[in-house]
């Protein structure tokens, strides 16, 4: 217990008023009448009971009250002696190093530092001692297991470097939690170096290290940090005489509390600088620098802002991979007859076309072409196809159709009075192609029976998008789809209405009627919700994914989309390349490769700031997909939390540093720590209800006279 | 709430006495409330009820013979009747200094003022004849019994003011003398005197064969001193002044009150005297009975 202003104790002196008062009966000043001193006059009147305490209980209620206001006004808190009264003091130890290697240790010398505090630690294993190396960003790593090989152990910490990940102690914290809790050496550390990032910790994360374990906190954050960082990147994109022109604006950062005058900021593209300006930061304030625009002219483009120079340099760079947005192309392919170029009203395919050319995001980019006229290399930078009706197709033109879509191409057969496999089926046809059925007049069929879980539909699913029974049927051709098909949608009476197949890497859908005026078998074509579900299809075969400029740190990268970027692109059939499956070589920043997608890893974690090339399989000098990552914004961050406050948020008690010294609150003036326990308005308070008890009694007790003279009167 | 012994003597309650001024409404309001309240009537000896028949003796009056039963038993008889003659009724009165003490808005000397007049009253109605006489520490006033000094018996209570100090034996014995004939005397007084002296005063009463009543009147704050801050007390009568601690004196005081109440009561009682003790707080039935008692004792003369 320790005060703020002890010198109000010299206030305690007060107490002796009370005491005095209690002890020297004075005289009251008006004299009694009394009818006769006749007995008062025998009774001997000694001095000595002037100095006997009368009413002990209103003596110490006043005692009390001045005791209380008095240790109130001194502003008292408590200073809780710290340590681990469990923790054994002999025995072997095992030490778990919880080595944070963020990106955040990146800056200045923290890594240098870290490094030197983790070899410190383990200098100080001696004979039993274990020590196990864990290494941690936003997950932990265990890089050396238990040991008391402590060469094994420093030679790892020299060998280990910054990642670009961001921080996250609970992650870690399980991590050792897991590890001490295995252990049987009888004394258990866990040491935990690191920048103490507020962003990585939050309160209500659950950690219970074991019994009697222990958690030294080792920072190696500065008091006072100054870094600007390049915190965002817009972009706009705008045509230009049929090319693509992208403005770029970029936010910075300045998390100091000095104003940074004349930061240069540099645009590069493709490793080429194009721009280049200079800008002022305000303290702890934004600042955005837009630059003119330039021509997104190929795909894959590699763009590096660069701003300032500081002491942490991995957040002044931010990486974007440009790619012109291109329409999604899609080849319509329908009987003989009818106008194909432009596709008139006469034309089959008119109404699923319009639908198509309707969307903006993405834009669809639909040529028409007669089953005739159609050659195997039409299918060379579609994205997808729709057979109208078609008659039967030339083999060859069958064959690039198949395997068009088995490298990821997407096809939508409308089907209707033919076919263009005489058979009735094929590889890519989902179902076996059945009769035609006429319903009777007055009994139109509907549908009955729709797939909400499916991309196409998931939009639908709530009633107020459109209702889907208002739609009539006359005619439908029957398919019978195959163990391996998904339907899609069922006619009133269960016969199919759409069903899909997955061939290859891709996506086939068919649709048992006629979509035109001409054809009569349905009115579906004229339904408010015919263009929204033919440009959902669209998307859907299309594997169109809205193409992201740039990742985070930490998020995991599926093949599926530079995939769907080839797909996208139109170049997932390339007659010229050679046959190839859905995989590709990743290579990282560092350099390292991996192969990724059939063969190998489904999909790989982005661990590092920079540009992931990927070059798939069959693409040919084309230039590979890039993929721009970035730092997790909230790791520039700095800002960091005080060690024991961390640890006590924790464990529950108090930190102690490796050597066993108490760090409860070393950074917390007496002025804070009394301001947070506010100790003084329960004493405040407790002397005011002395008080208010005081007055109470001593009213009762100066009524006794009267009360008295009434209880006599009532006896 | 307060509850009287006697249904009918709630007006008897002294603080409402005290509004009233004139001191006869006041006496007959208490008196005629009390005697409403009983359940038998209070006037006794009518002069003429006859009581008894006892032998002749020579010396009898022979008038008194009763000859109808000598005609029927050959033998003298002398009838014997209830006394029909007025008693006397003489209030000894304390009106010493220490009697205006009042903790409550009453004195001793007001309640003790109430006291005798409705006692007179009573008496009065009765036909007793009745008398007062007022010491302090000399006799102040004496109002000799008799039939017509009700009103100036009432004009002496009205008029005693308490100013001097008191003594029982000097004045007391001084009058006693002039009791030649048997009477009810009624002392009212606080009895700040020794037991002994108190009784020495009133032997010579008894000697001349008068009823005496010793009305003891309290303030209750005598009683129980519910003092509590140390003070001087100063003695009404003497002036003089001593500190007091309460805390320390009351117990004390107590005992010693306790003991001079039972002191007296013993004495009187071995003194064949009634003793009533009086308290300013309580109404006034208690006294009234007490002389109602003694009253109908005495009245049983043949």
């Amino acid at each position: 217990m320790s005060f703020l202003a002890p010198l109000f104790f010299a206030g305690l002196a007060a107490i002796a008023v009370p005491i005095l008062v209690h002890l020297i009966q004075r005289e009251r000043k008006e004299v009694i009448h009394f009818p006769s001193l006749m007995f008062l006059r025998k009774i001997p009147y000694q001095s000595v009971e002037r100095r006997r305490i009368h009413n002990w209980l209103l003596l110490l209620l006043r005692a009390a009250a001045m005791i209380l206001l008095i240790a109130a006004f001194s502003r008292p808190f408590l200073t809780s002696s710290t340590v681990t009264a469990a923790v054994p003091a002999t025995g072997a130890r095992d030490v778990v190093i919880l080595l944070d290697r963020s990106a955040s240790m990146g800056y200045a010398d923290h890594w240098a530092r870290a490094q030197a505090e983790a070899l410190k630690v383990v200098r100080s294993l001696s004979g039993e001692d274990k020590g196990t190396l864990v290494l941690f960003g936003h997950g932990p790593e265990e890089r050396v297991r238990a040991t008391s090989d402590r060469a094994q152990l420093e030679v790892a910490i020299n060998e280990t470097t910054v990642s670009s990940d961001y921080t996250r102690y609970a992650p870690a914290l399980r991590f050792a939690q897991t590890k001490l809790s295995q252990s049987r050496l009888p004394r258990k550390e866990v040491v935990l170096i690191s920048d103490f990032q507020k962003s990585g910790w939050e309160r209500q994360e659950d950690i219970r290290l074991p019994e009697g374990a222990t958690l030294a906190p080792i920072s190696v954050a500065d008091p006072e940090t100054s870094d600007l960082s390049v915190s965002s990147v817009a972009l706009a994109r705008a045509s230009f005489t049929g090319e693509e022109r992208v403005t770029l604006t970029v936010g910075l950062s300045n998390r100091s509390s000095q104003t940074m005058k004349n930061v240069p900021v540099k645009l590069e593209l493709d490793g080429r600088e194009i721009g280049a300006k200079t800008t002022t930061v305000e303290p702890n304030a934004s600042a955005s620098v837009t630059f003119p625009a330039f021509t997104a002219a190929d795909a894959n483009m590699r763009v590096i802002v660069r701003a300032g120079t500081d002491k942490w340099a991995a957040n002044n760079a931010y990486y974007v991979a440009i790619s012109p947005s291109r329409p999604v192309s899609i080849l319509a392919i329908q009987r003989d007859g009818g106008t194909t170029t432009p596709c008139g009203p006469d034309c089959p395919s008119y109404y699923l076309s319009t639908a198509l050319s309707l969307s903006k995001a993405p834009p669809f980019k639909i040529d028409v072409q007669s089953a005739s006229r159609v050659s195997a290399g039409a299918f060379g930078g579609r994205a997808a196809v729709v057979l109208y009706d078609p008659p039967s197709l030339s083999t060859e033109v069958d064959a690039a159709l198949q395997r068009f879509v088995r490298e990821g191409g997407g096809l939508f057969i409308v089907l209707g009075d033919r076919t263009p496999w005489t058979t009735g089926e094929s590889p890519i046809l989902p179902g076996k192609i059945g009769a035609i059925v006429d319903r009777p007049v007055g009994h139109d069929a509907t549908l009955g029976f729709l797939d909400y879980s499916h991309p196409i539909f998931e939009q639908f699913k709530d009633p107020r998008q459109g209702n889907f029974a208002n739609v009539r049927f006359f005619r439908y051709r029957t398919i019978t789809p195959g163990p391996e098909d998904r339907v899609l949608a069922k006619y009133d009476d269960g016969a199919v209405a759409m069903v899909e197949r997955r061939v290859g890497s891709g996506r086939v859908i068919a649709f048992t009627s006629m979509l035109d005026e001409g054809a009569g078998w349905n009115d579906f074509y004229k339904r408010s919700m015919f263009p929204p579900l033919a440009v959902l299809a669209g998307q859907y075969l299309a594997q169109y994914e809205e193409p992201t400029a740039w990742y985070t740190v930490g998020r995991m990268l599926e093949v599926s989309v530079p995939l769907s970027a080839l797909v996208r692109a139109g170049t997932a059939t390339d007659p010229t390349a050679a046959a190839r499956k859905p995989s590709g070589v990743i290579s990282s920043p560092a350099g390292q490769q991996l192969t990724i997608g059939e063969g190998g890893a489904p999909s790989v974690e982005l661990a590092e700031q920079g540009f992931y090339s990927i070059r798939m399989q069959g693409t040919g000098d084309r230039r590979p997909f890039q993929v721009a990552v970035n730092l997790e914004p909230s790791e520039s961050d700095l800002s960091a939390l005080q060690p024991a406050e961390f640890v006590k948020s924790v464990t529950g008690r108090g930190a102690v540093t490796p050597s066993g010294q108490s760090l409860e609150r070393p950074d917390l003036t007496p002025e804070d720590i009394e301001k947070k326990q506010s100790i003084w308005w329960f004493l405040l308070l407790g002397g005011v209800l002395a008080i208010v008890s005081e007055a109470a009694l001593s009213n009762r007790l100066s009524e006794r006279f009267a009360r008295g003279l009434l209880q006599m009167k009532s006896r | 709430m307060e509850t009287h012994v006697v249904p009918g003597a709630r007006f008897v309650d002294p603080k409402i006495l005290a509004r009233i001024r004139n001191l006869e409404l006041l006496a007959r309001t208490v008196v005629e409330g009390f005697i409403n309240g009983l359940h038998r009537a209070p006037y006794f000896g009518a002069s003429i009820d006859f009581a008894e028949h006892r032998g002749y003796v020579p010396g009898d009056d022979i008038r008194r013979v009763d000859w109808r039963l000598y005609a029927r038993t050959d033998k003298y008889f002398v009838k014997q009747y209830e006394a029909d003659t007025n008693a006397n009724f003489v209030v000894l009165f304390d009106i010493s200094k220490s009697m205006s003490f009042a903790s409550q808005g009453l004195s001793k000397l007001e309640y003790g003022s109430y006291v005798a007049a409705c006692l007179a009253y009573l008496s009065h109605r009765q036909r007793d004849r009745v008398g007062i006489v007022t010491f302090d520490q000399d006799v102040v006033n004496y109002v000799p019994p008799s039939a017509k000094h009700f009103n100036v018996l009432l004009h002496t209570l009205d008029r005693a003011r308490a100013e001097r100090p008191g003594r029982i034996l000097g004045p007391l014995s001084t009058i006693a003398e002039h009791f030649k004939r048997r009477s009810l005397v009624a002392l009212i007084s606080d009895l700040y005197e020794n037991p002994d002296d108190v009784l020495d005063a009133l032997k010579p009463y008894r000697f001349h064969g008068n009823d005496l009543v010793v009305f003891h009147v309290l303030d209750p704050a005598e009683i129980t001193f519910p003092y509590n801050d140390a003070s001087r007390f100063e003695d009404l009568e003497s002036g003089e002044e001593i500190p007091v601690i309460p805390s320390s004196f009351a117990d004390e005081y107590r005992k010693m009150i306790a003991a001079h109440i039972e002191a007296l009561t013993t004495k009187c009682s071995e003194a064949r005297i009634d003793y009533v003790q009086l308290d300013t707080s309580k109404p006034l039935d208690e006294a009234l009975f007490k002389y109602l008692g003694t009253r109908e004792r005495m009245m049983k003369v043949r």
